[in-house]
Formats: structure tokens, C-alpha cells, sequence
């Protein structure tokens, strides 16, 4: 019998219980077992943030982070960027300036922005470069994203602006 | 992918001991797991048993002890250690270096201990801490000790650690007020190609006691005594710190540089005369600063 | 973004930016992948690879993996007897699963399938595989020595159709394939020559990086074979798992969901007939998900070594080019020769000459397999044409973009004999892209301006068909075999067909790369796509018309009057009856469809080849650090020469990425070899561009309706990423005054020809 632990977290505001192997990552976790396949796995290294979602609020790569170490933390992911089924300014920013093209880095994309606007909702241009460094895109060339991001920003309203 | 392990949550450090015990030569520590697991996942390394510190108290928190030495909890992520108002104000480089280890995923879950731990040749922590005369606390079943960490770091991948030994601080000594510090890195791939550490003090616009610290070059992070004698007693407003840099420079000749993807040693070399010129001039900043 | 336009307008949709098609399911999560998909009974595989380049295999003792709780099968060549093993897209010579010898280090030798990935990983580990290692060589010049290893002992078959018909001449066992290109008289254009200019330039072995990895799904029916795959050719695929299962074209199935990158490593076949070989085994659906270390011992792109030279009279008007290129395809050919091909037809660039002479060796190496990526042999001939163009200006006295200006090809102008002329406007283009950069105004120092350009036969073959179907209600489905690779294909063929039927976007719906469920397309590559299949949807839109304007004489005015075919439907007299309406009205009730039928070959516009030429124009400024030897971009410029932006903003962002991805190979991306090993074979050490790379960006789009495709269209994609490395060298050139001819561009490398300067002035 193998060894199994019991996980209990919330993902995207809803509770799961679940009986995982030690060994299972919150990105297995996210896509195997709650079907939750957005968060994608691309270097599988923690170097190019497809699978960033955000643990308490902090990005982490869920290809490395241990489901086990999400017990009892609020995970958010990519589906739950949307409420009742509009998107939320980020989402829509990056359909208007086609902030993606294959969109496999999107998701993970998507919630680096979300964890780099929570902390600095009115970034510089070059905040947004310095913030999204660790995020690989290998489609756009990142110019569309960079605005997009910026344009989210400028569309919530802010201090000063 | 990441292995099968079985996982065990230890309250106490005695927990953690018993643990590592009862899975005698299959278990290692486990905190942010951004090394290991990765090792593991690699293949490179297999444990049957994981036993994550994460839950022990004594691993934690930030702070400056009774002796006026900084102590830093082996759990706390680089992302803490950037935040933390107390390192900012008494260790200012060490934030600034904390903002630019890896990416923001890694400083989230990565900790300092485990850095420190996993003993990889580029890694940026240990090169600044070796040039702050850093040590490092580490307690196991026999009891406690500290290691300088110059007497830590053995090679790649290794340290002094013995395997049932947990790191629960890491303790940085007071400097006097005009001393400044620096640590600058290049990197051209995730890790860095090169990286100075520079820690000197400044009276009366000379360079006292300056220590030097390369890291990336070497199996380990590296004092290069050498080039600190060089700048010593230099005067940091006139055109003496080029002279000074180039005998610096000179010293670097001495180092065991393994050629990489990162370039031939030579080239490395230079880069760390480029960054040591970085470091230097950042360190003057900062004493000036307080002096 | 700034466009050029001189085109008529075409109808609505088509020319707008309108917002992804395949937007909300791409920033919801919601959209699937082949990875993402799962099915009951879906068992999962995993890959033993060979840590030998070169190995004969003795004997393989896999039995406690075969016994190892959880694992369903372990299959090695010796367990596949009823598999044609033997697979390749151009030339076949590459088995499954190794048979026998292995070729490079991390070719596949036994697969392991069971419950989950996790045991199957662990029974990998029981496997112990008896190797009995060969000499080998990494590089084309090591497999050209004469005392070489033979990496395959007998040429493989040639495949026919393939876009590759030449005859192999094998002037060496481990050359793969030969082409060559030439007409005038070289001789005579040599020895009239001012200025002769010599150079030898290479170009790395690079990795795609498509960012999902390579990854399929196989199941089983009765005497049927249903495959997801992450490729992006699908009806390739299939034909690759008919001949390797004997089952004829109808009884694959072959579908293709999003597809997470492709740049042409996910051309052609892959993994898939491995997948359905161990499903075989199995019993059970498998699926086969590569990591991205294993994704890029699959694919990589050829390294080349080019020897140029160049004739040019002292005016600057080129007289001759004369080169000599190999390109190491590693240990199987996959598509390689035709890339081979495709570099020896590229080289001449975008320039009128009067003599040429190229010849191009792809050469089998112990590495991972080299095939199609994005540009095909054009970034790598382009770094040494256009250097040389630099130079000639430089020697001549001429300005770096007058010189070109006096050799592009004129609209029209064919580049060789028997070939499509030029559909682009070069010296227009040229002007565009000088504006943008600023040519004219003072450089600061440390700073180095250049523009280039290329012009690639692109296209492919013009085998393409599409079925677009009105139904009751006036909307639309259109069904084809192009695949949405990220480039927005959804988008613009769906633009396409709206405004190609006359109804709005929103009522059209795109089916696409399901070989059981639409129509027949050659591939998605060579950036044939909005060319070829728009002019298959144009053609099938056309007929579906047709035939509801007659339906509409028949069933709503037989005794007349004549009926008027307006957007969207027909006027009869004074009323407007929409398509719907007519469908409605000739089946005489409530629903029934019309179909339309577009088939696209070599014929009409499409006879002459290539169907497109693909046009190249970036001009950059760059900064270099004397002390690190890092260079930077600081501008970058696209010229987008398309013909017709059918949607501009997704046309702009392939420029940009396509330009971001050449400015990643001219920097920095090499894959590394030592002892036989790759080693930097993942993203660690693999370092493609960042955010912090982004220059300043000038993008200019010039739609001139010139293209063969609807509305004058025609391809774009991989011609802001051809030219790239050139500009940065001869940029760099101006910058720094050294020459830098060796790609990537590492800081080292320009740090040594820096010091190689500095050396130099001194003496």
C-alpha cells in the first residue's frame, strides 16, 4: 500500500479534500485530479512560469511545489480569473492586444501579472519587464503582453493617474 | 517526475532528529524544496523519506540578537528576506541580492538554508554571505555548532553538514558603521556566470579591510585575500581605485576556473574584474553613506 | 504599428483587427491541448533512452520491468514484428523505436507502459540495456572525415512527394542528401569581378522551444487508429501511421486540438507511430508526453557551415555568388534535406545575379535529428549573404542601404529562371524600413545601425482543400485541415469566409484538423496557410454561392425574373433573400445545407512556384558592453511585405515574435555538444529571449496586394526572423568595428573579437 496524506486546500474559492502521494505536485494535483487543465507544464524546471499560480497569494511554479505544502492555503489558478462569466480586465486586455498566440504560456502568464498587479496595481512599463523576466513566451516576443498588462493597469482606476 | 517519497512533518527540531533516525540513509530535509526536488526529479538524487522543516519554529524569523549579530531563520525565503525591514536596514545588499536570486517563483518557496544546503557553485547567497563573514548555525542530534561559511561550503554540492544535521540560522556580524557592502552578478543562462561579493569600510576616504569574494568561478565561493589586500588603503576619490582594481584583478589570476557554457576561464575572469569594479564602487557608496 | 496600404479594400471582415477567435478559451483555462486530454482507460508511457551516441545494442533485459507492479507492457523493436518500423518524412530511415543501433545520445530504445507515468518511470529504471558503444562524430565536418563512423549502413528509401525529388548522390556514407543550385557563368562573373569577398559563417544547432512539449494519444478500434496529436500536420501524420500499421488513409484518424507552439519542430512525424505502436502492445489508449528535455533530443533545428563568396563589380551590383553549405541533420534526416534544399535556393537572397552557384550537403551526425524550423535554411544562408552585402558597402564605399537598393529584384523580377517573379516592391520596403530606424539621423556612440532582407520560395505545395457548408439559418462551417498553431489561423480563414460569403464573423464557425471530419490540407508550415487555405475557402465560398444563386432561380423565381446575387443572398426584383432563406426555400422546408467545395493545386495562379515568395526586411540598432561583450537591440524594425493584412494585429505579432526569436539565435541560442552529449539540452542552460530583451519596436505592415493569395495575400511569419542575425552582425560591425560571422553571437565570442581589435590597432 502506498504511503498517502491527506490534502485539504482551496482552490479558486472552492474546498477539495483529497487523499494524494506525498510525491504529488500542486500542478498534478490541479490537472489531474480537479480537472483544472489550464495551469499548463512546460519546462518542468521552474524557469519558464507556464504553470505560475498563485498560493496565498504568491506565485509559485506548480510543477515543483509540492501539493502537500498547499494544505490549507488558498490556491488560485487561471480558471478562477473570471467571475460569473466575465472576464476579468486582465483576461480581456490580453484578447485586445493579443497578448498570446499559442497560449500555453498564458495561463501562467496571466496569474504572474495578476500577483505582479496585486502588489503594484500601477506599474512603469518597466516594472511590468522586470516582473513578467521569469515568464517564458516564445510566441509574441512579449511586446503585445507588456501592454497588455499595462492597459489592465490603466483600465482600473488608480492614484495620481 | 518527482519520485514516490513518503513525507513527515515534524513541530521540533527533536522530531525532525527522531525522524531522520528512523529512516536511517533514505531520508533527507526537505524546506522549499526548489533544489531538491528538482534534483529528485532529475533523477540525480532518491530518498525514501522526506522530513520538511518547514514546520519548526526555531528555523524561523528575522532578527537582531542580543551580540548585535543579524539572524536569519534557515526557513526564510529569499522573497522574506527581501521584504524584511530589518535586513533592509541592516543589510541592505543582501535584500537588494535577495530581489535577483532566480525568479519570483523560486525567491517565494526557495529558502536560505536550503540555498545554503543544496551548496550549487552560482549560488548568490553564499558568495555575499562568505564576504560578511557569515556562518552558519546547524544543530543535530549531538547538539549545535557554526561553521564559518568559507568552512561550510566543501565544494559543489557539498558542505559540512552532516547528513542528520539541520541549518536553523544563518548569523551575519555586526560591521562598523562605515563599512559598505555589495554583491553584483552577470548571468547569461538561469544561473550566473560570475558573480563579487565586496565588503570594506572607509575612514577618512581610504579603504579599510576589504574582503573579496568571487562566486560561479569555483567549485565554491571563493575569498580572494589578494585582491582586498590590493585595495586597501586606497583613496576612494581619486583615480587610485582603477590602479587598485587592476592589482585587485591580478589576484583573481590565482583562481581555479573551470571553462562552461558561460565561457573560458579567461573571459571569466574578466567578467569578474568587470563586476569586482561593480562591487567595489557599490560598497564605497554605501560606506560613504554611513561614514 | 503603421500600415502601407495601396491595396482596394476587400470586404468586411477581412483587413481588421479583430480579436481572437481563439481568445476566451486561451485566458479561461478552457482551451485543450492534446495534453489536457484524458479518456477513460487511458494508460500512460514512458521512454528508456540511450546515454551512447553511437551503440550497437546487444541484448536489452527488461523482464522486472515487465513485472513491476502497475506496469501493462515494455515494448522494444523486437516486440513490434507486425510494425513497419521505418518512418522518416523525406528520406525513410529512421525507425520507431531503435532498432538494433542506436544514433545519437536520447534516441528512444525501449517503452514502458502502465498505470501512471510515475510507474512507468520506475520500471525504466529496472531496464538494463547492453550497449556496445561505436566511434562517433558531432559535427558535419568530423562525419565527412574519411576514417569516419558510418551512422546508417545503407541509404534509407527516398519517400516520393515530399517536396524533395532529387537523386541523393551519397559522395560520402554519412552525407544525407545533396542539392544544388546554379545558373549563369560563374567563372565569368568571378573573373570580372572588382571586389571578390570570402567568408566562412555558421549558423548553431537551435531548439524551437515550443513550450508544449511533444505529446500524443493513441486508441485503438476495430481495425481502427485514432491519434491526438500535438503535430501540426495532420493528415502527414496519418499518412506516416498508414504505412507503418498497413491500414489504409480511412481508417486513421488523426486530430489535432491547440496546439502549444510549433515554429516547425512539430512538422510532420513525431512520436506518433511509437504512441500507437505501444497502445498496440498495451491494449489499452496510451499516451506518450515528452518532456521538454526529451522534446529536444526530438527535434532541433540544422546547424549550417557556409562558405560564401560574393563578386561584385566596383559600383556594388552583385556579379556572382559561389558557396558551399553543409548542414549537420544529426542522426536521422526527418526533413532536413529539404531544408538543405531550401538554404541552397535562399542564399541568393532577394537579389538579382547574375551567376550562381550553391551547393548544400545535409550530413548525418551522431545528434538529436535536425528538421524544419521556422525560416528553413534562410536564417542561416541569410547571415552570410547579407554580411557580405555589409561588407561589399563597406569596402565600395556605398551605403549599406544603397547597396541594396541597386541589387533587390524589382517587382516582378524572377529570381531564376522558371520560378514565380517577385510579388513584393523590395526598394519600397527598404525605404520603409529606413524611415522606421532612423537611418538617416547620428548615431550615438557605441551604437551600429543595419537593415537586411531575404526572400524565401515559401508556400509549399499548393495541395489544399476546404468544405464550407451555409446551413438553414444563413450561418456557416467551414472545415479544412489547417491547424491553429498559435499563428490565428481560426481567426483569419474564419475572417476569410465571412467576408468571402457575406455574413458576419459571428456566424461562422471554423472546424479544423480532424482528418475523419474535414477535407484534406498538405500542412500548416512554410507559412502557406492564409495563402493557400484562404484561396481554398475563397474557392469553396465561391461555389457555394453558385450554387445558391441557382437554387434561388430554381425554387424562389423558375419563371423569372433573373436573380441577382447580392452580399449575403440575392435580390430578386426588390426583396433580399438571405442564404438561409434560399437553402430553406430549395429544400422546401425548414432546414437542409449547401456545400461548397474549395480545391487548391498547381494550377491557375497557384501553377507557377513557389505559390508566394516571402519577404524578409529588419533593420535593428544595437548597443555593445566593451566590457562584458553583451550586445544589445535597442530598435528593432519589421517590415511585413504580406500583401494583405487580413488581420493586421495578428500579422504584427508574428513579425515581432518571429523577429524576437531571431534576435534569440543571433544572441545567445546554441545547443551544445561534448564528448557525444548534448549539454545544455533544457531551459536552464537553453536560454531563449525574456521580457528584458524587448527593444524599442517599429512595426510596419505593406499590403500592396501583390500576393497570389485572396486579395492579394500572401504569407508571413517566418520573414521577420530570416534576416535577424545578420542585421545584429552587421550592426555590430558599425557599433564595434569587429566582424562577427560565427551565430550565436555570445558575449564571449564578441568579447574576443573586441579584445582580437583591440589586439590589432596596438600592433
Amino acid at each position: 500500500m502506498r504511503d498517502t496524506i491527506e490534502l485539504e486546500l482551496s482552490v479558486n474559492a472552492r474546498a477539495h479534500a483529497l487523499q494524494i502521494e506525498p510525491r504529488t505536485t500542486l500542478g498534478e494535483v490541479l490537472r489531474e485530479r480537479l480537472s483544472l487543465t489550464g495551469t499548463k507544464i512546460s519546462c518542468d524546471a521552474q524557469v519558464c512560469g507556464a504553470c505560475t499560480v498563485l498560493v496565498d497569494d504568491l506565485a509559485v511554479s506548480a510543477c515543483t511545489y509540492l501539493a502537500a505544502d498547499a494544505d490549507g492555503r488558498e490556491v488560485r489558478t487561471v480558471e478562477g480569473l473570471s467571475t460569473d462569466g466575465s472576464l476579468s480586465p486582465l483576461q480581456q486586455s490580453f484578447i485586445d492586444h493579443a497578448g498570446f498566440q499559442c497560449g500555453f504560456c498564458t495561463p501562467g502568464m496571466l496569474m504572474a501579472a495578476t500577483a505582479l498587479l496585486e502588489e503594484d496595481p500601477h506599474p512603469t512599463r518597466e516594472a511590468v519587464i522586470h516582473g513578467l523576466e521569469g515568464n517564458l513566451c516564445r510566441c509574441t516576443g512579449y511586446a503585445q503582453i507588456v501592454d497588455a498588462v499595462l492597459a489592465a493597469a490603466a483600465s482600473v482606476p488608480g492614484p495620481d493617474r | 517526475m518527482i519520485p514516490r517519497f513518503s513525507l513527515t512533518r515534524p513541530a521540533t527540531l527533536l522530531d525532525a532528529f527522531a525522524a531522520h533516525a528512523d529512516h536511517d540513509g533514505d531520508a533527507a530535509y526537505l524546506a522549499g524544496g526548489t533544489e531538491l526536488l528538482q534534483v529528485m526529479k532529475m533523477g540525480f538524487a532518491q530518498f525514501g523519506t522526506l522530513i520538511d522543516l518547514k514546520g519548526i519554529d526555531d528555523l524561523r524569523g528575522i532578527d537582531i540578537a542580543p551580540d548585535g549579530r543579524l539572524r536569519i531563520g534557515a526557513a526564510t525565503t529569499h522573497r522574506a528576506i527581501e521584504r524584511s525591514p530589518i535586513v533592509r536596514q541592516h543589510l541592505p545588499s543582501l535584500a537588494a541580492l535577495a530581489a535577483r536570486v532566480a525568479n519570483v517563483r523560486v525567491r517565494n518557496t526557495g529558502t536560505l538554508g536550503g540555498n545554503l544546503a543544496f551548496a550549487e557553485p552560482h549560488s548568490d547567497p553564499a558568495t555575499f554571505l562568505l564576504a560578511c563573514g557569515a556562518t552558519v548555525e546547524l544543530a543535530g542530534p549531538n547538539g549545535r555548532r557554526e561553521l564559518a561559511i568559507g568552512e561550510f561550503v566543501l565544494g559543489p554540492l557539498s558542505t559540512a553538514r552532516e547528513p542528520d544535521e539541520v541549518i536553523v540560522a544563518i548569523h551575519v556580524p555586526p560591521a562598523d558603521p562605515a563599512t559598505g557592502r555589495a554583491y553584483d552578478k552577470i548571468a547569461f543562462f538561469e544561473r550566473p556566470a560570475a558573480s563579487v561579493a565586496v565588503s570594506l569600510s572607509v575612514m577618512d576616504g581610504r579603504i579599510r579591510r576589504a574582503i573579496v569574494a568571487v562566486g560561479s568561478l569555483t567549485e565554491a565561493p571563493t575569498l580572494v585575500p589578494g585582491a582586498g589586500a590590493a585595495l586597501e588603503g586606497v583613496d576612494t576619490s581619486g583615480d587610485g581605485l582603477g590602479v587598485a582594481h587592476r592589482s585587485a584583478v591580478e589576484a583573481f589570476s590565482g583562481l581555479d576556473i573551470a571553462a562552461d557554457l558561460n565561457g573560458s576561464p579567461e573571459y571569466k575572469r574578466h567578467l569578474a574584474g568587470v563586476l569586482l569594479g561593480r562591487a567595489v564602487r557599490g560598497a564605497v557608496r554605501e560606506a560613504s553613506a554611513h561614514a | 504599428m503603421r500600415r502601407v496600404t495601396t491595396r482596394p479594400a476587400p470586404p468586411s471582415p477581412i483587413g481588421e483587427p479583430v480579436p481572437r477567435r481563439d481568445g476566451v478559451a486561451k485566458v479561461t483555462g478552457a482551451g485543450r491541448f492534446t495534453v489536457d486530454l484524458g479518456m477513460p482507460g487511458l494508460a500512460h508511457a514512458k521512454l528508456l533512452r540511450s546515454p551512447y551516441p553511437h551503440a550497437r545494442i546487444r541484448a536489452i533485459h527488461a523482464d522486472d520491468a515487465r513485472y513491476h507492479p502497475g506496469v501493462i507492457a515494455v515494448v522494444t523493436a523486437d516486440d513490434l514484428p507486425d510494425v513497419n518500423l521505418i518512418y522518416g518524412h523525406s528520406v525513410a530511415d529512421h525507425p520507431l523505436i531503435a532498432t538494433g543501433k542506436v544514433r545519437f545520445a536520447g534516441e528512444p530504445v525501449v517503452g514502458v507502459v502502465a498505470e501512471d507515468p510515475v510507474t512507468a518511470e520506475e520500471a525504466l529504471r529496472l531496464i538494463v540495456v547492453d550497449y556496445e558503444p561505436l566511434p562517433f562524430s558531432t559535427s558535419a565536418a568530423a562525419s565527412l572525415a574519411e576514417d569516419a563512423a558510418i551512422i546508417h549502413d545503407k541509404p534509407g528509401e527516398q519517400r516520393a512527394h515530399r517536396g524533395f525529388e532529387e537523386d541523393i548522390e551519397r559522395t560520402h556514407p554519412n552525407v544525407c542528401s545533396h542539392s544544388r543550385q546554379a545558373w549563369g557563368d560563374i567563372d565569368d562573373a568571378f573573373a570580372r569581378a572588382d571586389l571578390v569577398l570570402e567568408g566562412e559563417y555558421r549558423y548553431p544547432r537551435s531548439y524551437a522551444y515550443a513550450m508544449e512539449p511533444y505529446n500524443a494519444i493513441a486508441r485503438w478500434g476495430e481495425g481502427e487508429l485514432t491519434v491526438w496529436t500535438s503535430g501540426q500536420h495532420p493528415y502527414m501524420v496519418r499518412e506516416d501511421l498508414a504505412h507503418c500499421f498497413d491500414l489504409p488513409l480511412s481508417a486513421v484518424r488523426v486530430i489535432v486540438p491547440y496546439v502549444g507552439g510549433g515554429y516547425g519542430s512539430k512538422s510532420y512525424t513525431k512520436i506518433e507511430p511509437l504512441t500507437a505502436a505501444l497502445a498496440l502492445r498495451a491494449g489499452r489508449p496510451v499516451r506518450l508526453a515528452l518532456s521538454i528535455e526529451e522534446s529536444i533530443l526530438t527535434t532541433r533545428g540544422d546547424a549550417a557551415t557556409i562558405r560564401l563568396r560574393s563578386a561584385f563589380d566596383r559600383d556594388g551590383h552583385l556579379l556572382g555568388r559561389q558557396a558551399t553549405i553543409l548542414l549537420d541533420t544529426g542522426g536521422y534526416a526527418e526533413n532536413s534535406p529539404l531544408v538543405g534544399r531550401k538554404a541552397a535556393n535562399r542564399l541568393g537572397g532577394p537579389y538579382r545575379i547574375p551567376a550562381l552557384e550553391v551547393t548544400c550537403s545535409t550530413v548525418y551526425t551522431n545528434t538529436a535529428p535536425a528538421s524544419s524550423f521556422r525560416g528553413f535554411g534562410a536564417p542561416q544562408v541569410t547571415l552570410a549573404g547579407e554580411s557580405q552585402m555589409d561588407e561589399a558597402a563597406e569596402r565600395l564605399g556605398i551605403d549599406g542601404l544603397e547597396i541594396r537598393r541597386r541589387n533587390v529584384l524589382r517587382p516582378g523580377e524572377r529570381p531564376w529562371p522558371g520560378v514565380r517573379g517577385i510579388d513584393a516592391d523590395l526598394p519600397a520596403d527598404l525605404d520603409l524600413a529606413a524611415e522606421e530606424l532612423g537611418w538617416d539621423t547620428p548615431l550615438p556612440p557605441g551604437r551600429g545601425r543595419a537593415i537586411c532582407l531575404s526572400a524565401s520560395d515559401a508556400g509549399s505545395e499548393p495541395m489544399t482543400t476546404s468544405v464550407l457548408r451555409v446551413h438553414s439559418d444563413g450561418s456557416v462551417t467551414v472545415t479544412c485541415g489547417s491547424t491553429e498553431i498559435g499563428q490565428g489561423s481560426s481567426t483569419v480563414l474564419a475572417q476569410m469566409a465571412a467576408g468571402e460569403i457575406g455574413v458576419d464573423l459571428e456566424r461562422v464557425h471554423l472546424l479544423q484538423s480532424d482528418t475523419a471530419a474535414v477535407s484534406y490540407d498538405r500542412s500548416t508550415g512554410a507559412s502557406r496557410t492564409t495563402t493557400l487555405m484562404g484561396l481554398a475557402i475563397g474557392a469553396a465560398a465561391r461555389d457555394a454561392r453558385s450554387q445558391l444563386v441557382q437554387w434561388a432561380q430554381e425554387s424562389l423565381a423558375p419563371d423569372g425574373p433573373t436573380v441577382i446575387e447580392a452580399p449575403g443572398g440575392v435580390r430578386i426584383g426588390d426583396a433580399f433573400h438571405d442564404w438561409g432563406a434560399v437553402v430553406r426555400s430549395w429544400f422546401g422546408g425548414s432546414a437542409g445545407e449547401v456545400i461548397g467545395r474549395g480545391y487548391i493545386r498547381r494550377s491557375g495562379d497557384t501553377a507557377e512556384m513557389p505559390p508566394f515568395w516571402e519577404i524578409g526586411c529588419v533593420g535593428v540598432e544595437v548597443s555593445v558592453d566593451e566590457s562584458t561583450g553583451e550586445i544589445r537591440v535597442e530598435r528593432l524594425v519589421t517590415v511585413g511585405d504580406v500583401g494583405c493584412a487580413i488581420n493586421p494585429q495578428l500579422v504584427e505579432g508574428q513579425d515581432i515574435g518571429a523577429a524576437m526569436m531571431g534576435l534569440g539565435m543571433a544572441t545567445r541560442e546554441e545547443l551544445v555538444y561534448e564528448d557525444g552529449n548534448l549539454m545544455n539540452g533544457n531551459l536552464f542552460d537553453y536560454r531563449v529571449p525574456r521580457t528584458t530583451d524587448l527593444p524599442e519596436l517599429r512595426t510596419v505592415i505593406a499590403e500592396r496586394g501583390d500576393g497570389v493569395g485572396l486579395y492579394g495575400a500572401k504569407g508571413g511569419g517566418e520573414g521577420s526572423l530570416n534576416p535577424v542575425a545578420a542585421a545584429i552582425a552587421n550592426a555590430v560591425y558599425r557599433a564595434a568595428g569587429i566582424r562577427l560571422r560565427e551565430a550565436p553571437f555570445t558575449p564571449e565570442r564578441v568579447w574576443t573579437a573586441l579584445q582580437q581589435r583591440d589586439a590589432s590597432t596596438r600592433d
